[in-house]
């Protein structure tokens, strides 16, 4: 029965084997960061803290991730191990559940920098909060499995990270994000170690991303022509 | 015979085979696949591969799509509604079996 019930979940782990969750996730931190940085160095009306800006930054990030996915996926994943579509319904609640997730990590963000305790520990909470998201994708994708077990040194990394930067002295994360336009309720201390901490996420993503891919290409063997065609005659 | 050998003799026999339950465990959570990844997930070869899901298919548990993927053939797979009917019965008459 629990074999069964591990098969079950196997398609949910595929979605991920060749990493491109993680590059993308990835990718969109670090693309965030230089935006952030420079809406801080720039004055208030400047271009760069226009609101359509952040639409047209946003709009342009989410189809360089989606489009570099789908040309993973069709070019290389779906001919060496072939092609998934999910149920609609999964990627409904998976879509829901991460706009949750990611509301109240936001919200708890703002929450904890207007508070009056130390302006930099939200960072550290925020980190572990997306470790523990980053555990969940592990569990997802077999945790056990010999081949996933190095992303438990990437955990380690994103605690670490963030306890480090919810320690550094406040005057240099500050310095990172002085400017003009620090939004208000923030310091720029706290600006300057999320700016720290998206860059930190992303790469260790980008890394475990990378990881995740070339792992797989060593993996899976290179298609062949006829790889997917049954050589039953039955199955028509 | 007691209930649990009478719960075991009910279980359905296209879907109890391993290699087929496997298929029918692994459509039964997407909404379609090639045969590319059945085989990579099952490491079952072509012709196991292909035996066990012409048996699905005549039982009329599984649809077969022949297209093209660009200029590869493709060949897609999906559990059909009664497919899903059965592994869900299955299901639940394993467990109270076991």
């Amino acid at each position: 029965m629990d074999r069964v019930e591990s098969l079950l979940k196997r398609p949910k782990a595929y979605g991920n084997i060749d990493g491109t969750g993680e590059l993308g996730m990835g990718f969109m931190c670090l693309a965030f960061a230089p935006l952030i940085w420079l809406q801080l160095h720039t004055p208030k009306d400047s271009i760069w803290n226009q609101k359509y800006v952040l639409f047209i930054w946003v709009g342009l990030m989410v189809a360089m991730i989606y489009f570099g996915t789908r040309a993973i996926k069709n070019h290389i994943t779906y001919p060496r191990t072939g092609f998934v579509a999910y149920r609609k319904q999964n990627r409904i609640w998976t879509a829901i559940v991460a706009s949750v997730v990611s509301a109240l990590s936001v919200v708890g963000l703002v929450l904890a920098a207007h508070s009056h305790r130390h302006i930099v520990m939200p960072v550290f909470f925020i980190g572990l909060f997306f470790a523990a998201g980053y555990v969940f994708g592990i569990a997802r994708s077999g945790g056990v499995n010999a081949l996933f077990r190095w992303k438990w040194v990437v955990v380690l990394a994103q605690v670490i990270g963030s306890l480090l930067i919810a320690l550094l002295p406040e005057d240099l994360s500050a310095a990172l994000a002085y400017g003009p336009s620090v939004p208000a309720g923030f310091s720029a201390s706290s600006a300057g170690a999320f700016l720290l901490w998206l860059i930190l996420y992303g790469t260790l993503l980008l890394i475990s991303g990378a990881i995740s891919f070339s792992l797989y290409l060593l993996h899976t063997q290179s298609p062949t022509e006829e790889a997917n065609e049954p050589a039953n005659a039955d199955v028509q | 015979m007691n209930r649990q050998t009478q719960t075991f003799n009910e279980l359905d026999r296209v879907i109890h085979e391993p290699g087929r339950l496997m298929i029918v465990a692994l459509l039964f959570a997407i909404d379609q696949c090639d045969f590319l990844y059945l085989q990579h997930e099952t490491e079952m070869n072509k012709g196991t591969l292909s035996s066990h899901l012409s048996r699905l298919e005549e039982a009329g548990y599984v649809e077969v799509e022949k297209t093209y993927r660009g200029k590869v053939p493709q060949t897609l797979l999906s559990l059909t509604a009664s497919g899903r009917e059965a592994f869900q019965r299955y299901r639940k008459k394993l467990k109270k079996a076991l």
